[in-house]
C-alpha cells in the first residue's frame, strides 16, 4: 500500500525530531515537509495536499487553529493535534481532530494515534467517530477570538480584533472593516457572533455586526429603524432589537 | 458623616416611634404624677417639648461623632459631653418655655405649673441625652465591627487569592510540559544534551520550589536561576532566542527579593520567542547606583501579533511584590515602543537589609 503523505507543523525543532524519530519505524506513513509555523503549513498543506498533518497549537505569530481557518474544507486534511496545553481539546474534536497527544507522549500513543488516522483515510473507519466526544462534552468554547485570519489570493492577512471596526454580512461571505482596509473572509455573522467578545461587539442588524466603542452616535432612520454613525463617519443601519441592546450597552 | 438615624429610613420611622411613645408616657406622668389637670394643655405641653427633643437629639449625634470614645481621653470626653448637655438641654428649655408660654399666655395656672416643673424637665432632658449618645455610640460600634468582619474577610480571599497566584506563578505548567517534551526528544537524539538538559532544569525547579518569596538573595544567585532558564528555553527554540547580557561587575553581592526576575524574563521570553518567527533578543542588564541596584529586561516584539490573554499578570504581581517589600511603588519602570519593551527594576539596598 502506499504510504500516507504526512506534514509537521511545529515551531519547536526538538519537537519535529521527536515525531520524525517516532515514525521512522512506522510504515504506514512518511513525512513530506517539516514546517516552523503557521504560515508555512498553510502554505505546504495547499501544495503538497497531504492526507495526515502533525499540529502544534501553541505556534507564533499564527496558531494551529488559525492556520486551519486557511485551509478550505475540501482540502482539510486528518488533523493529529500535538500540545502542552490541554485547554484545547474540546475545540480539538470539534474540528473532528483524529487525536490529541499531550507533551510529552509516548511512542505508543502516538503510534495509536497514527492507526486511528491510517484507518480513517483508507476509509475503515467512520469519520465520525471522534465527534461524539465533543458532543459528551458540553461545555462551550469560552475564549474568544483576539485576532482574524484571512486568506486573499495571494496572501495571508492577520486582524487584531482591537482594530476590527464592524463586520457586514455579504452572501457566504463576511467583509472585515479595520483600521487598516477590509479584508473578505468565508465565514458566517453567527461564528462571529458567537466568538467575538460581546462586550466588545454586538450584532446591530442582520447584516452588521459593530465594535461597540466605535459609536459615535445614534439618529433614527425611517419610521422604525436607526443608524449608528461610527467614528469614522461610516453609518450603519440597525435594527429595532439592535437598537434595544446597544443603547443598554452604552447606557444611554 | 451624616446621622445613622436619618439615612435609613427604618431607623427615622423607629426614632419618630419612639418619640411618640415618650410623650405619650409624658403626658400620663403630667396628669397622674403633676397633678395636671387639663388633657388638652398637657398633651400639647408634651407634644412641644418632646418633638423639641427629638429635633435636637438628631444634632446630638455631632458631638458623638466628632468624640470618639476611643480616641478622646475620659476627662476630654466628659468634658465635651458636659458642654455639649449643657447646651442641648437649655436650648430645648428655652425654645420649648418660649413656645408654651406664648401659646398659654392666659392660662396663668398652667404657668405656674410649668414653671414648677423646670427642674423635673431638666432631669428628664439630661436623661434622654444620655440615653440618645449611648444608642449613638452602640451604633457606632456596631458600624465599627460590621466594617471590620467585612474587611478581614476582605482580607482573607486576598491573601488567598495572593498565595495562590504565587503558587501558580512559581512554575509555568507549559514550560514545564514543553521542556519535557524537548527532553523526551533529545534522549532518543542525543542522550549527553537531554542529561544536561534534566539537570539543569532540576536545579530551576529546585530553586524556585526551596526560596520562599519574602526571603532577599543575591542578585547573582537570581543571575544563575535565569541562566538555567534561558540555558532550557535555548534548547527548545536554538537560534530563534538570542540574550544578550551586559552585568554590572559590582552588582552580584547585591540583594533582591529571590525569584522576583523569573516572571519578568519569561514575560521577555513570552512576548520576544513565543510570538517570533525568527530571531528575538533579550537584553538583560544590570547597574549599580548609590544604594541602588538596577536591572533591566528588554525584549522585541511584534504589535500586530500581540496576544491580549493574561497580559501582564506576571508584571504586575512583580510589581505589588516590590511594593509591599520596599513600601514604595517607584520601583518598577516600563518603556515601550512599537516593537520593543523595556522594564527596569530597582531593588533599594540599604532597606532590604532591614525589612
Amino acid at each position: 500500500m502506499e504510504k500516507i503523505k504526512a506534514v509537521i507543523i511545529e515551531d519547536e525543532e526538538l519537537g519535529r525530531e521527536l515525531i520524525k524519530n517516532y515514525i521512522k519505524t512506522l510504515d504506514t506513513i512518511e513525512i513530506v515537509k517539516e514546517c516552523e509555523n503557521g504560515f508555512e503549513g498553510a502554505k505546504a498543506i495547499n501544495e503538497l495536499k497531504p492526507s495526515l498533518i502533525f499540529l502544534d497549537i501553541q505556534m507564533p505569530k499564527l496558531n494551529g487553529f488559525e492556520m486551519l481557518e486557511l485551509i478550505d474544507d475540501s482540502e482539510k486534511p486528518e488533523i493529529i493535534f500535538t500540545t502542552a496545553y490541554n485547554q484545547f481539546a474540546i475545540q480539538a474534536f470539534e474540528l473532528n481532530a483524529i487525536d490529541y497527544l499531550l507533551k510529552p507522549f509516548s511512542k505508543e500513543r502516538f503510534t495509536d494515534a497514527v492507526n486511528k488516522a491510517v484507518q480513517r483515510i483508507n476509509g475503515s473507519a467512520p469519520k465520525i467517530a471522534t465527534q461524539s466526544v465533543s458532543k459528551l462534552i458540553s461545555q462551550p468554547i469560552t475564549d474568544k477570538l483576539e485576532r482574524v485570519v484571512v486568506k486573499s489570493t495571494n496572501k495571508i492577512a492577520v486582524i487584531p480584533v482591537d482594530k476590527i471596526r464592524y463586520l457586514e454580512a455579504q452572501d457566504d461571505y463576511v467583509m472585515i472593516y479595520s483600521s487598516e482596509g477590509k479584508h473578505l473572509k468565508q465565514a458566517t455573522m453567527k461564528y462571529f457572533e458567537e466568538n467575538l467578545d460581546e462586550n466588545d461587539f454586538l450584532r446591530v442588524h442582520r447584516s452588521y455586526i459593530i465594535r461597540i466603542d466605535q459609536v459615535n452616535q445614534l439618529e433614527p432612520y425611517g419610521k422604525d429603524s436607526y443608524v449608528a454613525k461610527l467614528k469614522d463617519g461610516t453609518a450603519i443601519k440597525i435594527s429595532k432589537s439592535g437598537f434595544k441592546t446597544l443603547k443598554e450597552k452604552l447606557n444611554f | 458623616m451624616l446621622n445613622p438615624i436619618l439615612k435609613t429610613r427604618s431607623f427615622t420611622i423607629t426614632y419618630a416611634l419612639s418619640w411618640l411613645v415618650i410623650a405619650l408616657l409624658s403626658t400620663v406622668l403630667s396628669i397622674f404624677v403633676y397633678h395636671q389637670k387639663s388633657l388638652l394643655v398637657s398633651v400639647t405641653d408634651s407634644l412641644i417639648f418632646n418633638a423639641l427633643y427629638a429635633t435636637i437629639g438628631i444634632g446630638i449625634w455631632y458631638p458623638v461623632y466628632y468624640t470618639d470614645l476611643e480616641k478622646n481621653k475620659i476627662t476630654n470626653f466628659i468634658t465635651n459631653h458636659l458642654a455639649s448637655s449643657s447646651l442641648a438641654v437649655g436650648l430645648w428649655m428655652w425654645l420649648g418655655y418660649l413656645v408654651l408660654s406664648v401659646l398659654f399666655k392666659e392660662n396663668v395656672e398652667y404657668l405656674r405649673w410649668l414653671h414648677k416643673t423646670i427642674p423635673w424637665r431638666v432631669g428628664i432632658g439630661f436623661m434622654f441625652y444620655v440615653l440618645l449618645i449611648s444608642n449613638y455610640y452602640l451604633m457606632i460600634y456596631y458600624q465599627n465591627f460590621k466594617d471590620k468582619v467585612l474587611r478581614e474577610s476582605e482580607l482573607k480571599a486576598l491573601v488567598k487569592e495572593s498565595e495562590l497566584s504565587s503558587l501558580k506563578s512559581q512554575i509555568n505548567p507549559h514550560f514545564l510540559f514543553n521542556s519535557l517534551n524537548s527532553i523526551s526528544s533529545l534522549t532518543l537524539i542525543s542522550p549527553e544534551r537531554a542529561q544536561e538538559m534534566v539537570i539543569n532544569l532540576s536545579d530551576f525547579l529546585r530553586y524556585s520550589l526551596s526560596n520562599k518569596k519574602e526571603t532577599l538573595t543575591s542578585f547573582e544567585n537570581e543571575l544563575k536561576n535565569i541562566d538555567r532558564y534561558l540555558k532550557i528555553e535555548k534548547i527548545r527554540f536554538g537560534k530563534r532566542l538570542n540574550v544578550e547580557q551586559k552585568i554590572d561587575p559590582g552588582s552580584g553581592k547585591l540583594s533582591l527579593p529571590a525569584l522576583i526576575l523569573q516572571p519578568v524574563i519569561e514575560n521577555a521570553v513570552k512576548y520576544g520567542v513565543y510570538e517570533s518567527t525568527g530571531q528575538s533578543n533579550i537584553l538583560i542588564e544590570s547597574n549599580v547606583y548609590e544604594n541602588l541596584l538596577e536591572v533591566k529586561v528588554g525584549n522585541e516584539y511584534d504589535r500586530d501579533f500581540l496576544v491580549k490573554k493574561g497580559a501582564g499578570i506576571g508584571l504586575k504581581n512583580v510589581m505589588s511584590r516590590l511594593r509591599i517589600q520596599y513600601n514604595r511603588d517607584d520601583l518598577v519602570k516600563i518603556f515601550k515602543t512599537d516593537n520593543t519593551f523595556e522594564i527596569s527594576l530597582r531593588f533599594p539596598q540599604e532597606l532590604a537589609t532591614n525589612p
